[in-house]
This record gives structure tokens, C-alpha cells and sequence, in this order.
């Protein structure tokens, strides 16, 4: 538990690094950054979800002495996210509104004040006239009025993925199963909300953003090309940043605005902290789908064919840089999951609608995939009277099978899922939970089902890997600087961002080990584009792999450079040398020859002890790529209970075991697990952002967008299967694999309990009564 | 308005419109960040401070209804010498924390769960500490830490 | 997410509340435990331009038997309700309210003024035919509970006037049920029955603008009816909306239910 101060710390669970400052009420958030001038910003939001903006009169709020920008003041800068897809509809997102407003909650001004309230005051004072247009809410209801004029459809880009000889397949099932899947609306939810504090150095040409973002790097080179800045002119500065989830991989309107308005007010440091009625309504929702699924089995349960149709409502915007194809192409390319699957099929597209843009959230569209997908599997076998579990060993990847291409052309390097899902049975006693549910049964006692989800996890991500829109960027590396300083001690500056997920902590075990010195004696630092050389940041489960392979590679590099030096010194071969615990001793000697800050003193101080041919200081900087990706098996089960009065479900046991391969850190591993199941049972049971059919959200406080509590979330029991993953540190990621699960679990479990199958989601109590209810009246 | 208060031991005073709530006073007006704000309207629980001894939302109270009240802060939960309050130790000893935003607020709720309900099961501790939203952990790290904090203070020493 | 302007005053007694109130000709508004109130200021959908700072008025905040009932100060806060051993009814109400950090400051006097009909209190209030003590220009005035409440969050109190105290009898047995999707979150229906001699009374709330008594249920269980029947009874009478949480249908399902169990837990027969 304790972080005992040797080297070999890697796959212990070390006191973090983050946490002293974070338990104490010192930790650095953006918004408790404090600059002299600084002024406060708040956002004038439309409204109305479709308009035409007729006229603005900020003469008010002027007069009153505040400052206010408004779309036409940026009118010339757009955020235009790109796809080199062939059916990709391009489309701008403006920085404020103007001539028309896409959804409600857009920005369309801003009011820049002494202090919070009164910018808040300011905006009540701006009048802004519009023209109402009609809104699309649904995606899958043709417009009246398009979003863009570019895409008079709405639909943004549409793909067909295909394998094999679907419709001869179809025709020549045992059975054919059908079903229309609706997910619901949601989003991250960060404790902490977007925040931002900019501020413009004219003397200098120099901008800097403290930036609640996961993107550090990638915020700064859009910005520096949006503003028309040099890179190296703009630092983005993302220090404790609370909760991420996907909704701060985003570059924001928000965020360029802030950019913009302190160019326009030298000096002067502009805040702005996004309140959670603003975060609900425009930071990015996500899971906003419909699956038109078919699937072909043989008499045996053995899956032949998928044939779907998938639309996700995409909102108002292609989000910069990810563009709107981020969910539609992951859930095409990862439908079939950790199945064996030769007939493919599914057309997926993403469409614009009048709502708040859907973006990256934890797991990104696979939550809703892996439900569609095992619901074919849990209707198939109640057709085929299978055991749930039973048609799933029949169908998944095993590792013999491994590298196995999906009908999508990835490929899958685990083939672990039945490992998983036999020790997850074992954790939650399958037998006897089977025995319990037929005693129930029998006793006419609540109903308790069984729910089951296998997934793939499509983890750290590569250049070769690509699952994404075919942005003109690839995510598939990242770099890291690690130097011993002088006395000995080293400091990291790592590309890896942090949002919770401890990479200070995680980065100085893998440098620590790497190097041979402590993990008190290396301190980390992320998150400032000036500190660091490059990091695209946490997303896609890549930074335990990809940040972590650079830490590492960085980390030999450099003890190779410390060892040259040594050698030197101490007129040894460097293959007979080893460095541990800070010390470096000839192998077969009892005791160490030098300590590390010796030859660090050399490295910098002492320059006339240099041997011949070694540079002084003592520092590398590397980058690394895995290539491809690095595929995380997971299976989740959960016995649940219906109340058959009031369709409310009490989940009995929870169980997840994942293959995270090598596990770093297992306290953090296992936090991430929990976590990621937590925002999935929330997403399953309670949390949808609803709009009505204007277009306005009806859900935009915490009053009614329902995030679980403590109360709701069961003991979760977490099992692994450690398999290592072929990178240098056998890691595989494991940010969202949680997420992936709920959906079908609960689902599925109803359908266990009920024989009730769940379409709609999220299984909320009236849905089930009403399926309950609707069971009853047909009996 | 003046507002006269005791935060965390120590006499402070503020000068603020009625409207600002007591959290921004602390965080702004005293340079007190670690209370923070994830909604600002009472659901969230983050700005968790203690007011006169009781657990209040600090962005439901505005500064001047303190007014002469004894606020504690997370800044205030460690001892004199610096050590950590045992609940602190619990936090990073269990990874009850992962982002920290909404660690203040737990930890303050948490305080107060320890001092009213002695020996607390972990059903008792997940249906108190369920007006403190967290994001991150699955609340799994946040209910070993607590439940150990009280194990430990319930034990002699 | 921040308030609009007002004027703060905190007066020392229900005469100068009362006075503060007038003054502000209608755009006063009482400060007690704020946590309904202020959160409506922040998103600015209520804007007072003067706030009175009640919890300083003196002698209002206390708990106490009085004959066949407890009378509880209007500043009693939910924390208090719940600890207190003299109306089990009273406590258990509590206990559903929100969470501690909501209880250590909400108060009685505040969760009746606010009139949310899916608030737990009004329904409590209304079902043991609570008696509101009102003080207002011309002294002080009590009326029942029933008439307290005339609307979706609306009272039949005064802009001037101030609740400064409410009477609530002991039922002779009561059983409570309540149905919420989270724990702590507001009711999507509350059911309270209370006895009062040889009375079962049922009380709803969540289901219509302002707590309702279930008349119909009342009558089925005079009439000797069982649990189930008064709860059809119940479920038939009221006319529940369509809301984010379910359909007509679903919300007459949920009060028949939760009228059925709090009538197991008064101990009638199901």
C-alpha cells in the first residue's frame, strides 16, 4: 500500500503523487487561478434551438461599462473540423453565433466584468432578435429546415462497412433475429466544468491558456492556427484538471473566444468558469443513437451475420477537431465486438440536429454497440433456448483465433473474453445465482435476472490503428523529456495529461524503474505545452500505453547516457554496470560504486571530470508509438432485482474482469474499472439529457439530469486476467472499458428477470413497468 | 455588507454585496479554493463546508448569513503540525480520490458522518454521503476510506 | 449561475420582518433555510429585490409537545424534525428529505411557504391536518394546512405575511411510503396515511399541484375496504401528469403502490 522509496514500484500501488495537494484543498484547478486585472467572462446563450439572429443591440450592457463581444466581432473565424472521409460533409462551427443559432445553449455573446455577477448582469442587457426556425431534434426524422445548408439532409457523412455475403447469408438462417435499439442521450458530467483563463502579451505577441482540457497540445496548434500565432507563441497550460471523461478532448467555441477577447484586451487575464446549467447545455452530449440490428444465427447459436443500420444524432456541429463521424465510425467499426463475424453489414451515419453537439464521452459509442450487439445474443438464445452464457462461448474470439480480423478489418490481438468471462462467473457464483433465480421462481419472491457483456476494448491506439475519422492528424505517439538534474533528483516532462487518472503517479513509477531510482526522487511534470515537447492527450484509453511507452523509453535512454557516464568515471564497461535504488554498482560487486547525483554532479558541474566524447548534463527526450493498438478483453455480469410494482431494478452483485495486461499501479487500475462502471450503470438506469420538441433541454440541472450517488452504485466486485499486451511495459488501457458494459448487463438482466425485452433505453422504472404493464395486458 | 466569521480557527473578514454566496467568499475574497463549486445549486455537494459544526452547501448560503459563524474548511481539517486528518490518510490511503473536485466536500461530509454516527456500516456510509456527487471513483475508494477512518477512530488506540 | 442584485436585511423580530416585507410592496421574499430558494435566485428565475434574513429571529427554531400534538418553530430545521422523538411521523418525513448537508439547513416554516407539491412536509402537514400560525400586519392568524396551499407552489399566504410556527397532531398509527428515482431526490409521489380516532386518512403528494387527500381511498377503507382496494381507490381519483419520469398510467401505478404499502405500514390489512 505504502510507497516504500525503492525502485521496482511499478506494479505497486504508491501513495500518488497528486493526492497531498488534492486531500489538503491545494490543488491548482483553473478557476482558482488568481491574476491581477483579471476579469470575469460569462456567455450569452441563445435561447432557442433554431433561429435566424436578427439584430443585436448591446448598447445597454455597454453603457453599464462592461465589455462585449459578439459574433461579428470574430465573424472571421470559424472552427472547421476535417475527414478525409468521401462522404464527409464539412461544416463550420463559428466562435459566437451569428446570422443563425444551431441549439439552444449556443454562444452568441459575451460580457466581460469586474467580477462574475456582474458580467452575469451584463448579459441580461444584451438584446439579441430572432427569427425562429424550425427544429430537428430527432435524428431520425427528416428536417424541415436543415442545420447546415451544406448538408440540406443533415446527414454529416455516412459509411457502409461490409465483410462477406450478408443478404445469402440472411436468407439461409435457422433464425433471424430483429430489433430496434434506442440509446439515450448523455454526457461526461466532470465534477469540475469547463474553465479557462486567457491572457495576451501584445509586447511580445504572446498568448497564454490556462485550458481545463485533456488536448493541451492540440488546443495550442489549433488555437496558434485559428488566431494566425505561432505555435511556440501560444502555452496552454491544463494543470489539475477535475474529471474529463472525453467532454474536455474538445476545442470549444468557448475556449477560442476567450483566446480572442484577450488579444482584443491586452493584459488584461479574462476567466471564465462554466456553471453546470452551462455544461449541460453545450458541452458535448454523446450516446445519442439508434441501432436497426439483424442478425443471423445457425440452429446452434452460432452467429452468421450482422445486418445494421445505425444513425447517431451528431448535434448541431461537427466537433473540432474529432468531426462528426467520431461516434457513427466507432460503432460501425466495433459493432461485432469480441465475436467471431464473417457477414457484415451496417451503414452508419452521423446526423446534425438543433441539439448540443454529440462529442468524445468514455467509451465513445461502443456502450451503446456492445448493448445492440448482445442483444441479439440474449433474444437469439431465448429463441434458441441457450443459455445466455452458452451462445456467447460459442461466438467469442478465443486466443487461438488471435490475431483475428473483425469484419471491420481491425484486429484483435487478446482473445481473453472467455478467460474473463469464466472467472466473472466464478466471482458471482453462477450456479447459485441460478439456483437462487429459480427459487424465486418457484416462491413467487421478486424476480432476479442475470445480465452478461463481453467487449474489446480498442485501447492505446497507434499510427496503424486508425478507428477514427481520418482527421489530417494521427494520435499515434507521444513524446517524453526525463532529465536527472544535478543533485541527482529527476524531473519529467511528459507529454500524458491527467484528469484523475494519476498519471504523476503512474509516469514516475515507469521512470523511476526505468532509470533505477526512486519513486520519491522523481517528480512529474505535465500538462504545459512549454514544459513538454508533444502529447495528444487522453483519449481512447491510449495514455497508459502510448505516454507510458515514452516515459520508458526515455527513462533507458537516459540511464543508458547516465551509464556511459559512470562507466567513464569509474573505468568500468558499461554492460558490467546496474543502477538501482539511485545507486550503480559493478555486477558482482557487493557494494554500490557511485550514487547516481555523483555522476550527475559530473553531468553538469564538474565538467573537467567528463571522460572523453560525453556531453555534459544528463537528459533525453524520445517519443514512442505502438503502431497498432492493443485490444483489452473485459466481461461484466450482474444479478439484479425487479420490483415487478414499481419496475425499479436493485442490482444484487456487480462483477467485471478485465485483461488491463501489465497493471502498473492496480489501486489506480481498479479505480478506473469502478469508475468507468459507475458512469455505465448511470447511463444504463438514470442520466438522459432530454430535449423537448422545440428543441429546449429539459434536463439542465442536476435536479433532473440524475448522475448516480453512492446510494445507487452497488459493491462492485473486479477481477482481472492479466495478460501483457506486446508494448514494452505489457500495458493495456483500461479508461473506459467499464463503460461498455451497463447497458447490456441491465438490459439484459430485465430480459433475464422478465422475459422482457428492453429497446429503449435508459431501463428506468416507468420503462419497465410500462414493458411489465404491456406484458400483462397481452397475457 | 462586512462579514465578520471565524474560518478554520482564525478571525476573517470580507466586504461583499449580499448576493455573493459564502463559497465565493472563501474562494475568492479569502483566497480559500479548496471548497469548490460543480453546480451552485445545492445538488453536487462539492462546496460541503461546516457551518457552526454542521455540514451546508457553502453556494446555497450567502456570505453575509455568516456572519459571525465558525466556518471550517477542508484547508482546516489538518492538525496544527500539519499531519493529516485520519480521513485525509483514509482518502489517499484507499484511493478515495481520483480527480480531487469533489475530494473538499467529501471529505467534509465525511467529518461529520465520523462525529455523529460512530461505527457506521458501509450501507449507513453510502446512504449519508449520497448528497456528494463524485464522478471518478465509482464511490468504491470513497466507502473503503471512510469506513477504514471510522474503523480506526472507533479502535483505541 | 449567480444572483441578481438585492437588498439584504436581517430583522430581530417577526414584527420587523413583517414591516421589511411590506415595505418591499411584493417584491420581498423570506430567506429562511434558502436551499429551494436560493438555487431559483442563481439561475435567476426568482429575482427578490429584497431578501429578509429570517434565521436570526429569536424563539422560532424549537420542537415542542403541545397536548395531542408537537408544535415546530417555522426556523426548526430538517436535521431537528429528523432527531426528534415526539412525532415519529414527523421524523421519518424528515429523514426523506434531501440529504444532511440539505437538512442541517432547511427548515419547516421554509418547506411549507415553498408549497413544492412533491416536498415531503406539505404532505405531512395536510395529512395530520396541521394548523399554520401566520403573522402578518394585523397580528397573527392560524389557518388549516389544507388552506395553506392553493397551487403548484403557490400559498394562500400574503406578500407581507410570515409562517412563524406550525401545529402538527400526533396520529394514533401512520405508515409513509415514498417513491423517488434517486435516493434524496424529490418525490414522484408520497403517500402518507394517518389515524386519527377511528379515521384512516390518505394523503398524496407529488400527483397534483398541492398535497391531496385521496377521498375516495378514505372512504373504500371506512367502508372496510383493503389496502389494494383503497390503493386502486387512490390511483383512480387523482389525475397525475406526464412528466420525464413516466406516463399518466405509470404515476397512477406509483401512488396506488406507494398508498398500498404506507397503508401495510400503518398495519392495514393488504
Amino acid at each position: 500500500m505504502s510507497g516504500e522509496p525503492t525502485t521496482g514500484s511499478l506494479g505497486r500501488s504508491v501513495r500518488r503523487k497528486e493526492d497531498q495537494r488534492l486531500v489538503t484543498g491545494h490543488g491548482r484547478f483553473v478557476t482558482d487561478l488568481e491574476l491581477p486585472r483579471m476579469r470575469h467572462v460569462a456567455f450569452l446563450r441563445s435561447p432557442v434551438a433554431h433561429a435566424r439572429i436578427t439584430g443585436v443591440d448591446t448598447s445597454e450592457a455597454v453603457g453599464t461599462g462592461v465589455r462585449v463581444f459578439t459574433g461579428a466581432d470574430f465573424a472571421d473565424v470559424e472552427l472547421r473540423a476535417q475527414s478525409a472521409l468521401p462522404s464527409y460533409v464539412e461544416t463550420g462551427q463559428p466562435v459566437f453565433a451569428h446570422g443563425k443559432v444551431r441549439f439552444a445553449g449556443e454562444p452568441v455573446a459575451a460580457v466581460v466584468a469586474a467580477d462574475r455577477y456582474r458580467a452575469e448582469d451584463g448579459c441580461e442587457l444584451v438584446e439579441i432578435d430572432y427569427d425562429p426556425l424550425p427544429p430537428t431534434v430527432c435524428a431520425w426524422e427528416p428536417p424541415e429546415e436543415p442545420v447546415h445548408a451544406e448538408a440540406p439532409d443533415n446527414v454529416l457523412l455516412e459509411r457502409t462497412f461490409t465483410a462477406g455475403e450478408v443478404d445469402e447469408t440472411f436468407a439461409g438462417a435457422a433464425v433471424v433475429v430483429e430489433r430496434d435499439l434506442v440509446t439515450n442521450r448523455h454526457s461526461g458530467n466532470p465534477m469540475e466544468c469547463r474553465a479557462g483563463v486567457a491572457v495576451w502579451d501584445a509586447a511580445d505577441r504572446r498568448l497564454t491558456f490556462w485550458n481545463g482540457t485533456q488536448v493541451p497540445h492540440i488546443v495550442r496548434n489549433m488555437i496558434a492556427e485559428l488566431m494566425d500565432l505561432p505555435e511556440g507563441n501560444v502555452r496552454v497550460i491544463a494543470p489539475d484538471v477535475g474529471g474529463g471523461f472525453g467532454v474536455k478532448a474538445v476545442l470549444y467555441p468557448e475556449d477560442v473566444a476567450l483566446c480572442l477577447m484577450a488579444r482584443a484586451m491586452p493584459g488584461v487575464p479574462l476567466k471564465w468558469t462554466e456553471d453546470r446549467a452551462e455544461h449541460l447545455l453545450a458541452a458535448t452530449h454523446a450516446r445519442d443513437h439508434r441501432y436497426r440490428m439483424r442478425a443471423a444465427f445457425d440452429g446452434d447459436g452460432t452467429l452468421l451475420g450482422i445486418d445494421a443500420d445505425v444513425t447517431c444524432n451528431v448535434g448541431a456541429y461537427s466537433v473540432y477537431p474529432w468531426t462528426a463521424g467520431i461516434e457513427p465510425l466507432m460503432a460501425g467499426g466495433l459493432l461485432s465486438g469480441p465475436y467471431r463475424l464473417a457477414h457484415y453489414r451496417a451503414t452508419v451515419r452521423g446526423v446534425a440536429t438543433n441539439t448540443a453537439p454529440s462529442g468524445p464521452y468514455r467509451g465513445v459509442a461502443r456502450p451503446a454497440s456492445v448493448y445492440a450487439m448482445e442483444a441479439m445474443f440474449d433474444s437469439a438464445a431465448a429463441r434458441l433456448g441457450l443459455d445466455a452464457v452458452e451462445i456467447r462461448r460459442r461466438n467469442v474470439i478465443m486466443p487461438e483465433d488471435v490475431p483475428y480480423k473483425m469484419p471491420s478489418r481491425l484486429v484483435d490481438d487478446s482473445g481473453h473474453y472467455a478467460e474473463c468471462l469464466d472467472k466473472a462467473l466464478d466471482l458471482i457464483d453462477y450456479p447459485s445465482v441460478r439456483a437462487e433465480q429459480e427459487r424465486r421462481r418457484a416462491a413467487g419472491e421478486a424476480p432476479i435476472g442475470i445480465g452478461v457483456a463481453l467487449y474489446n476494448e480498442l485501447t492505446g491506439l497507434g499510427r496503424a490503428a486508425s478507428a477514427g475519422p481520418r482527421m489530417p492528424f494521427r494520435t499515434g505517439h507521444d513524446a517524453c523529456t526525463v532529465r536527472i538534474n544535478a543533485d541527482g533528483r529527476v524531473t519529467v516532462f511528459s507529454g500524458v495529461t491527467s484528469q484523475g487518472q494519476g498519471l504523476e503517479t503512474t509516469v514516475a513509477q515507469i521512470v523511476a524503474d526505468g532509470i533505477g531510482v526512486t519513486y520519491d526522487d522523481v517528480d512529474v511534470r505535465i500538462g504545459d505545452t512549454d514544459a513538454s515537447l508533444w502529447g495528444f492527450g487522453a483519449f481512447s484509453s491510449r495514455q497508459a500505453v502510448i505516454g507510458g511507452g515514452a516515459a520508458h523509453r526515455t527513462a533507458q535512454a537516459v540511464q543508458a547516457k547516465l551509464l556511459d557516464l559512470a562507466a567513464g568515471l569509474l573505468e568500468a564497461s558499461v554492460d558490467d554496470l546496474r543502477v538501482v535504488d539511485g545507486r550503480i554498482s559493478v555486477v558482482g560487486e557487493a557494494e554500490p560504486r557511485i550514487s547516481v547525483a555523483e555522476v550527475a554532479r559530473v553531468a553538469y558541474l564538474e565538467s573537467h571530470r567528463l571522460p572523453e566524447g560525453i556531453e555534459p548534463g544528463l537528459e533525453a527526450t524520445r517519443f514512442y508509438d505502438p503502431i497498432r493498438g492493443a485490444f483489452a478483453a473485459g466481461a461484466q455480469v450482474a444479478a439484479v432485482e425487479v420490483d415487478r410494482t414499481t419496475g425499479e431494478l436493485t442490482i444484487l452483485s456487480y462483477v467485471c474482469v478485465e485483461d488491463a495486461g501489465r497493471a502498473m499501479h492496480p489501486q489506480i487500475v481498479d479505480g478506473q474499472i469502478a469508475g468507468s462502471i459507475a458512469q455505465g450503470i448511470g447511463g444504463a438506469l438514470y442520466e438522459h439529457l432530454v430535449y423537448d420538441t422545440d428543441g429546449n433541454l429539459s434536463t439542465g440541472t442536476l435536479l433532473d439530469y440524475l448522475m448516480p450517488t453512492s446510494a445507487e452504485i452497488p459493491e462492485m466486485v473486479i477481477g482481472h486476467v492479466s495478460r501483457p499486451a506486446a508494448n514494452p511495459l505489457g500495458v493495456r488501457g483500461v479508461g473506459e472499458g467499464g463503460t461498455l458494459g451497463p447497458n447490456a448487463v441491465l438490459a439484459g438482466a430485465v430480459h433475464d428477470a422478465l422475459g422482457i425485452e428492453i429497446d429503449t433505453l435508459p431501463v428506468s422504472p416507468s420503462r419497465v413497468w410500462e414493458a411489465l404493464h404491456a406484458q400483462e395486458v397481452r397475457a | 455588507m462586512d462579514v465578520h466569521l471565524i474560518v478554520n480557527g482564525e478571525r476573517a473578514h470580507v466586504d461583499v454585496e449580499p448576493r455573493r454566496t459564502l463559497a465565493d467568499a472563501l474562494r475568492e475574497d479569502l483566497g480559500l479554493t479548496g471548497t469548490h463549486l460543480g453546480c451552485e445549486h445545492g445538488v453536487c455537494g462539492a462546496c460541503t463546508v461546516l457551518v457552526d459544526g454542521a455540514p451546508a452547501r457553502a453556494c446555497l448560503m450567502f456570505a453575509v448569513q455568516a456572519d459571525g459563524a465558525e466556518v471550517t474548511t477542508v484547508e482546516g481539517l489538518q492538525d496544527g503540525d500539519g499531519a493529516l486528518h485520519p480521513l485525509q490518510e483514509a482518502f489517499v490511503a484507499h484511493h478515495g480520490l481520483q480527480c480531487g473536485f469533489c475530494t473538499p466536500g467529501m471529505l467534509m461530509t465525511a467529518a461529520h458522518l465520523l462525529d455523529t454516527h460512530p461505527g457506521a456500516d458501509r450501507e449507513t456510509i453510502r446512504a449519508e454521503m449520497a448528497g456528494n456527487i463524485c464522478r471518478c471513483t465509482g464511490y468504491q475508494g470513497i466507502v473503503d476510506a471512510v469506513e477504514a477512518a471510522g474503523n480506526a477512530r472507533d479502535t483505541p488506540a | 449561475m449567480k444572483c441578481a442584485p438585492f437588498d439584504y436585511v436581517r430583522p430581530a423580530g417577526v414584527g420587523e420582518v413583517v414591516t421589511t416585507l411590506r415595505q418591499a410592496g411584493g417584491d420581498g421574499k423570506i430567506l429562511a433555510g434558502g436551499q429551494s430558494l436560493v438555487p431559483v435566485m442563481a439561475m435567476r428565475m426568482a429575482r427578490p429585490s429584497v431578501l429578509v434574513d429570517v434565521n436570526r429571529v429569536p424563539g422560532l427554531s424549537s420542537v415542542e409537545t403541545d397536548g395531542d400534538a408537537v408544535r415546530v418553530g417555522a426556523l426548526a430545521r430538517h436535521a431537528l424534525l429528523q432527531a426528534q422523538p415526539d412525532h415519529p411521523l414527523l421524523a421519518e418525513a424528515a429523514s426523506w428529505i434531501g440529504h444532511t448537508a440539505i437538512r442541517t439547513r432547511g427548515t419547516t416554516g421554509g418547506s411549507l411557504a415553498h408549497a413544492d407539491p412533491s416536498a415531503e412536509l406539505p404532505v405531512v402537514a395536510v395529512a395530520t391536518g396541521a394548523t399554520v400560525s401566520v403573522a402578518g400586519p394585523d397580528g397573527v392568524r392560524e389557518l388549516d394546512a389544507a388552506e395553506l396551499f392553493t397551487g403548484m407552489m403557490t400559498t394562500s399566504l400574503a406578500d407581507d405575511e410570515m409562517i412563524t410556527s406550525v401545529r402538527f397532531p400526533r396520529p394514533s398509527r401512520w405508515g409513509f411510503a415514498e417513491f423517488a428515482r434517486r435516493h434524496g431526490d424529490f418525490a414522484l409521489v408520497t403517500a402518507v396515511v394517518t389515524e386519527f380516532g377511528d379515521e384512516l386518512r390518505v394523503t398524496l403528494g407529488g400527483v397534483s399541484a398541492a398535497p391531496m387527500r385521496a377521498h375516495a381511498a378514505e372512504e373504500v377503507l371506512a367502508g372496510g375496504g383493503s389496502a389494494r382496494d383503497a390503493a386502486r381507490a387512490a390511483s383512480e381519483e387523482i389525475e397525475p401528469t406526464a412528466d420525464l419520469h413516466g406516463s399518466v398510467p405509470f404515476r397512477r401505478a406509483m401512488a396506488a403502490e406507494m398508498v398500498r404499502r404506507a397503508l401495510v405500514r400503518t398495519g392495514v390489512e393488504e
